[in-house]
């Protein structure tokens, strides 16, 4: 019998710049300082030691209270609000690694394209090559509220927006060349200007002059991450991201999604292996599987809880107040949203015309369940990317220590010895790691 | 640690290369961007107990001189210069007392967005941030973000005091005892502690809240420059610290009782807003060795002028490579920029030649020459006589060896004489500016 060595797949984890987890038995006393960001470092270096590819952070620009018509359930619950600015997060987390990336998620429809080219350009600099912009276009009115507007543009509009406003960010990027950089004592130059153009755009929603005040990031592009199922969202994704956190549930679905993704990615001229997509996961781990099954039923108990938080959550991204709603009864065939439609759809197929308490009961963001000691979830994990045929997975879950340290010093060994993950970092730059298999 | 004679210190500077060709740069000139020297430099800073740094900004290159980018990027100092905003965590993160001031500019960052990250980084320095407010001068870095111009002068301050009432009231969105944490109740957040601001301005408009805790110091240390009577008013209203730059001791006098004036007219106590002046230094072991110090620069300038030309060129978008450098600045230039640095370059220059007036032109309210000593005597009579608030020292040339030579020369010189704290008595950056 010869051993075929195993395809390696990649490793991220999914957070908000937001409390840890201030309500679990194990969350510790960092629920007052979390915005010091001092708790996040330890965080990050925990993964970096894991050898994961990056950490992404996501974010949103507002209070929400549509669910009830007030935000008291959001603002009790936490996790939506209060949130900090994740693009400044990254840039410390950043100085306290060396290797691992960290994805800053910033709105394509609320920060002026100049400034968030340059904000992520110097951030690039400072980390030496290892940052990522999460490209969102935003789906809240409330937050368009907030910068001035009375409501977001309509879904599909937004992308098209999206797609021009990268051209611009990236032709900043471009307008130093690679060798601007000179810093010749002879004569006296520091920068060749013939190397640093304005680019003079003019689209139909956004215009710059340039070039940008700052040299090309290390990476050329900071790493552009993208989250979209819609047929909008996933054209955009296929045209520009190097990696994709992907909504599908269940083996098919997913393979189908990559498969999808990686056929636009060629439609659009690039190499489809240069797309990385990723897959939401929240491991239940423990010593044994019947331990591990154990808590899971205990964390699904307070079915009411849970479903709750679903629909305040929900009710915050999607604009529509399911407080409304009877949960004996599905979800009426009138509630749409101009926010996150591909999340809205993927639920009606999953609900299926069941009541939205049976519906919400059996729902779950990630796209495969994954419970049992590290073994059985190693071996969930393995079978999973033999199946879908890549790329990895997002860990989105309590970032309380001893959940984060169940996954780095459980999981991710176990997942070593079987060659599924890397054991060192190869690149050094976080385009580097995602393109390293 | 404190005493009657007291004034503060800054740290005036930017986001930016050093020096590369003075000979004693070392290799910072290539590796600027990574951040480490600026993390020597605010830690260096923190051991000699200035109260802040502060990073100017500016969002362009500039072709103003000469009609191209070759002489600003040539030099460097101007461009390349990264984000302050993306830097200030770093240093925070570094560092536990020192005060970090950042610029960002009224005219180009959406107003919800600068208060959220501004309060995000007054949580990530546990109180030690302050935005320094800019409206932004010239119309190129206007054309980067997709405007043609920028309003007028007068009207950049309207809009910028309609500006700061909005940001200020999205930080006060949120009660400062909103975060209740109650595990029993399961309440993170006390939502009627979080209320909307409905913000409906002439130029501006905010649904609100925030999205984040309230920062620590509920207000963070707002600093303005401005020399204009615009400028001046807005400052009265808002600036915990004035950045000046009257040239002369009865100038710089004649200034801060104007602006304390000022602050009283508008139902503030006057001692809530410090005046602080630019000034570079220049120390040597001996007085006759910084007066050589002097003359050598001085030199340099005559014989290479460009660099305060472009300076100027930028800040004031006027052309100065179309004139003679050996004549006067000719009396029909304008500019729509820094208004009141055209007024006050003009009645400074009087009849120099433009290549004298580089020569002679500080970028500093005062020169201060010899040792340190001396220079720390020269520093406490102008304060005497002033009446405060302190300095900022203009990084002049921007290397390791002139900051440790204010850090670890002047300062203790400064300290001698009582004149300068030598510890830190309170968390938040504005209580350590507000101390004396």
């Amino acid at each position: 019998m010869t051993t075929v060595e195993a395809a390696k797949f990649h490793l991220a984890w999914f957070k908000s710049f937001t409390p840890h987890d201030w309500r679990s038995t194990w969350s510790g006393s960092e629920e007052r300082d979390w915005m010091t960001g001092d708790s996040h470092v330890d965080f990050l270096r925990a993964l970096e030691r894991a050898r994961f590819d990056f950490l992404m952070l996501e974010d949103s620009l507002m209070v929400s209270d549509t669910y009830g018509g007030t935000a008291e359930a959001s603002l009790a619950q936490g996790g939506y609000a209060p949130k900090g600015d994740p693009a400044l997060l990254a840039s410390m987390l950043l100085s306290e690694t060396k290797r691992i990336g960290v994805i800053a998620t910033m709105s394509s429809t609320f920060v002026p394209p100049w400034l968030l080219a340059r904000t992520s350009a110097t951030i690039d600099h400072l980390s030496g090559g290892r940052f990522g912009w999460n490209c969102v276009t935003s789906s809240e009115n409330r937050a368009a509220q907030n910068f001035g507007m009375d409501a977001l543009p309509p879904h599909d509009e937004r992308y098209e927006r999206a797609a021009e406003y990268v051209e611009v960010v990236k032709q900043l990027w471009d307008s130093w060349e690679p060798d601007a950089f000179v810093m010749d004592q002879e004569s006296g130059t520091y920068v060749d200007h013939t190397k640093v153009n304005p680019i003079h755009f003019e689209g139909r929603w956004h215009r710059s002059r340039g070039p940008l005040n700052l040299m090309r990031p290390p990476q050329g592009h900071p790493v552009i991450c993208q989250a979209g199922g819609s047929p909008a969202g996933k054209a955009f994704a296929a045209g520009n991201a190097d990696v994709l956190l992907s909504l599908p549930k269940g083996l098919p679905d997913m393979k189908r999604y990559r498969d999808d993704i990686r056929e636009l990615a060629e439609k659009a001229g690039r190499d489809p292996d240069d797309i990385k997509v990723l897959f939401i996961i929240s491991p239940i781990l423990a010593d044994t599987d019947d331990e591990a099954r154990e808590l899971q039923a205990m964390m699904n108990s307070d079915v009411e809880a849970k479903i709750k938080a679903q629909m305040v959550n929900w009710s915050a991204t999607m604009e529509i107040d399911f407080s409304r709603f009877d949960l004996d009864r599905p979800l009426p065939d009138d509630a749409v949203t101009n926010g996150h439609q591909s999340t809205l759809a993927t639920f009606r197929k999953f609900a299926n015309g069941r009541t939205l308490r049976e519906a919400f009961t059996a729902y779950r963001t990630e796209a495969i369940e994954v419970v049992g000691s590290p073994a059985t979830a190693a071996d969930t994990l393995q079978e999973a990317m033999e199946f879908v045929g890549g790329d990895g997975f997002l860990v989105m879950g309590p970032t309380n220590r001893r959940y984060v340290h169940e996954i780095t010093d459980g999981l991710v060994p176990e997942l070593q010895r079987r060659g599924l993950v890397r054991t060192e970092y190869a690149g050094t730059h976080l385009r580097d790691h995602l393109r390293e298999f | 640690m404190t005493g009657p004679d007291m004034f503060h210190l800054g740290w005036f500077g930017s986001f930016i290369p050093t020096t590369w060709q003075s000979g004693w740069d070392g290799t910072d000139a290539g590796r600027w961007m990574d951040g480490t020297f600026y993390v020597d430099k605010v830690r260096t800073l923190e051991r000699a107990c200035f109260d802040f740094i502060l990073f100017e900004d500016s969002s362009m290159v500039s072709d103003v001189y000469g009609g191209s980018s070759e002489a600003t990027l040539k030099r460097g100092g101007w461009a390349p210069k990264g984000d302050p905003v993306a830097l200030a965590p770093i240093l925070a993160r570094a560092t536990e007392h020192i005060g970090i001031s950042v610029t960002m500019s009224t005219s180009f960052y959406p107003p919800w967005m600068l208060a959220r990250s501004v309060a995000t980084l007054d949580h990530m320095s546990r109180g030690r941030i302050g935005w320094n407010i800019v409206t932004s001068s010239e119309d190129l870095a206007a054309r980067n973000f997709g405007m043609d111009a920028l309003p007028p002068h007068d009207e950049r301050y309207a809009r910028a005091d309609e500006y700061v009432d909005l940001v200020t009231r999205l930080w006060d969105s949120w009660d400062a005892d909103a975060l209740v944490m109650d595990r029993e109740r399961g309440v993170y957040v006390d939502h009627t502690k979080v209320r909307p601001i409905d913000f409906v301005g002439k130029y501006y408009k905010s649904r609100g809240p925030l999205n984040t805790l309230r920062p620590p110091q509920g207000r963070p240390v707002l600093t303005q420059a401005g020399g204009s009577p615009a400028g001046r008013q807005f400052a009265s209203r808002y600036a915990d610290m004035v950045m000046a730059l009257p040239k002369g001791v009865p100038a710089m006098k004649e200034y801060r009782d104007d602006i304390r004036m000022r602050v009283a007219a508008e139902g503030r106590d006057p001692d809530q807003t410090k005046v602080m002046y630019v000034v570079s230094p220049i120390l040597g072991e001996t007085h006759q060795h910084a007066l050589d110090r002097k003359a050598a620069k001085d030199e340099a300038v005559r014989q290479h002028p460009e660099g305060q030309l472009i300076g100027w060129s930028g800040s004031m978008e006027i052309d100065f490579s179309t004139f003679d450098l050996d004549k006067p600045l000719p009396d029909d230039v304008a500019t729509n920029g820094h208004q009141s640095t055209l007024a006050n370059f003009r009645k400074w220059a009087g009849d120099r030649t433009l290549r004298e007036a580089c020569v002679a032109y500080r970028t500093e309210s005062m020169e201060l020459i010899g040792t340190p000593d001396e220079v720390a005597a020269q520093m406490g009579e102008a304060m005497e006589e002033v009446g405060g608030d302190g300095f900022l020292i203009w990084n002049q040339p921007h290397n390791r060896r002139y900051i440790g030579e204010i850090a670890d020369g002047l300062v203790p010189a400064l300290q001698n004489r009582g004149l300068m704290r030598t510890g830190y008595t309170h968390e938040h950056f504005r209580d350590n500016l507000l101390e004396f």
